[in-house]
């Protein structure tokens, strides 16, 4: 969550505030802290709006497999159906499906299970009706860091 | 031409190579100070050159388990004259077995002439010289060029010490971690990128000659192979697929490259044109088939593959025919390495100890682990089939480059600026 400057100076004052009371310096309480966040917080638009939906509406945008398998699980499967209905309610959304291996893998070998299960993924989104052209797939092997998954970014 | 602070540095390398312990059975070899045949400052700057490159050549000689250097003394002033014929008693009662002398000459073009010459102490003959022409910016590479024509004359094997070492260099952590393409000398020097850092990129391999690099970069929104002209910078894909590539090789020639691509869920191994062309397809069984390396005649592939459940090591015909299992030792087998000499493949192993380093004949027998684990991987052997280059992660996730000698000694880090991953090691440069 990004925190606006106005956010940051409000809670520089809370810390000062605590630790040593300045004279004339209004002592916020924590319903105050409570109604600038709010006040703060933006409304969500665009493909965040777009993004925050179809997680909500999905259950999930990441799907867990086994340690060097790249067969859908029965939750998976039950995710990506709910993905695949939101998608096809929004055939103008692009997504893409991210794999990852497994971090105690080799490299290529990783490459190619985060590649599997972003295509075991995707092959299932299709199967369910969401055309070819909405979705494309790439891998980050164990490049990056955590579990065996495939991940469904909205990309535009 | 300031190299004066050339000599430091070098010595400060050559005391981190040096943890090895000495072995018995190492050839002694004496390197007097390479001499000139010029007089006057000319000659001193000769000189100053000539003595940069004897500590390079005993540097070089160090790190090998075979040879063993006597350390030489700068006002050990060699004679012009004594480098085509030394006074063979003296080297002997200094116990050396073989000697290498040298010169440097300025010429009227403004280019140095560089000979070098190896003796066999015991017979009193020559065994081997070679003389070099170059610009006095480039006298490392003589100087590498005279161990390595040391080291061969002695052993029989190609030397190390004017070859390339490309890896994936990383810095920052997490999903901003950088990670650029590095190349440098094998002993370090000349350290440079080649990638700019923009987008994640994956196993540089060089190409046997030189001058070009295949890598996997994601700079289109996913994995592909791409060549690099490391003399002009350009770069094109290796094929125009849409498709995942990764995991290119070079054919020991230079002509072709296998590589893996993804169709589906289903990763095969092809062969194209290191200059083009349309590829061909040499796997075709459903799972994994990755990481092809050539035999060293360019005949055979051995490849890795999880066909049978788990992952394997298998050899095939370079046409993609006659494809069988190799590794039976239990555990999985990944990331395949055949050596330069053919004799051995260098394996990764993952197994309850994690990953291992290993070596096994390319008929399956011999097995043997070199490493202890546990975040081994990505074995890469040197041009003389002695050692192998991989990276090694730490508990904290940290990755390095080790050097370890097929002798059974401990492996060596290797120092780089930042964290390394992905290695490869280049053949002996033209």
């Amino acid at each position: 969550m990004p925190r606006t400057p106005a956010l940051i100076v409000a809670l520089a004052l809370v810390a000062s505030s605590a630790s040593a009371q300045l004279p004339g310096l209004r002592k916020y309480t924590p319903a105050d802290r409570q109604r600038q966040q709010q006040q703060q917080q933006p409304l969500l638009t665009g493909i965040d709006a777009l993004r925050a939906d179809f997680a909500a509406q999905s259950g999930a945008t990441t799907v867990y497999f086994g340690s060097n398998s790249a067969i859908l699980a029965p939750q998976a499967k039950t995710f990506l159906t709910a993905q695949a209905a939101w998608l096809r309610r929004h055939p103008d959304v692009v997504v893409r499906v991210e794999g990852y291996g497994d971090s105690g893998d080799t490299r290529d070998h990783a490459l190619a299970m985060g590649a599997a299960r972003a295509a075991e993924s995707r092959d299932f989104l299709i199967l369910l009706g969401v055309p070819t052209a909405q979705v494309s797939t790439t891998s980050w092997g164990k490049e990056r860091p955590g579990l065996g998954r495939a991940v469904t970014v909205l990309v535009q | 031409m300031k190299r004066i602070f050339l000599p430091f540095l070098l010595l400060g390398l050559a005391s981190s190579a040096h943890a090895q312990p000495e072995n018995p059975a190492a050839t002694v070899i004496a390197v007097p100070p390479l001499t000139s045949p010029d007089g006057g400052t000319r000659g001193n700057q000769m000189l100053q050159i000539g003595w940069d490159a004897t500590q390079l050549i005993v540097a070089d000689l160090r790190q090998t388990a075979e040879v063993m250097p006597l350390t030489p003394k700068r006002d050990d002033y060699y004679s012009y004259p004594e480098v085509t014929a030394p006074t063979f008693s003296k080297w002997r009662s200094a116990g050396a077995k073989a000697l290498v002398t040298g010169f440097v000459q300025s010429r009227s073009d403004g280019r140095l002439t560089f000979g070098c010459y190896v003796y066999d102490v015991q017979k009193g003959r020559e065994i081997a010289r070679k003389g070099f022409v170059l610009t006095p910016g480039e006298w490392r590479r003589a100087a590498h060029k005279c161990s390595g024509l040391a080291y061969t004359a002695i052993t029989g094997a190609p030397g190390i010490f004017d070859t390339q070492i490309a890896y994936v260099a990383e810095s920052g952590v997490g999903e901003g971690r950088m990670r650029r393409i590095a190349v440098m000398d094998s002993d370090g020097y000349n350290h440079h990128y080649v990638t700019a850092g923009e987008a994640m990129v994956l196993s540089p391999r060089l190409a046997p000659k030189g001058g070009q690099l295949a890598y996997v970069s994601f700079a289109g929104g996913k994995p592909n192979v791409r060549i690099l002209d490391l003399g002009s910078g350009q770069e094109r894909p290796l094929v125009p697929a849409t498709a995942i590539t990764f995991a290119p090789r070079y054919s020991p020639d230079g002509s072709r490259i296998a590589f893996s691509m993804m169709l589906g869920s289903n990763s095969d191994i092809f062969i194209v044109g290191a200059s083009g062309g349309s590829p061909r397809r040499l796997t075709t069984s459903p799972g994994v088939d990755t990481d092809p390396s050539f035999s060293p005649d360019g005949a055979k592939i051995v490849f890795e593959s999880d066909r049978g459940g788990s992952q394997q090591l298998y050899v095939m015909n370079a046409d993609g025919t006659a494809q069988r299992r190799i590794s039976f030792g239990g555990g999985w087998y990944a990331s395949p390495s055949w050596s330069p000499d053919g004799q051995w493949i260098a394996f990764t192993r993952r197994g309850q100890d994690g990953r291992r380093i290993g070596i096994v004949r390319p008929d399956g027998t011999g097995e043997r682990l070199l490493t202890s684990g546990p975040g081994d991987e990505g074995p890469a052997w040197a041009a003389s089939s002695r050692e192998i280059l991989f990276q090694r992660a730490d508990t904290a996730g940290r990755s390095g480059l080790y050097r370890i000698a097929l002798d059974g000694s401990e492996p060596r880090q290797m120092t780089i600026p930042q964290d390394g991953s992905n290695p490869d090691w280049s053949g002996v440069m033209d």
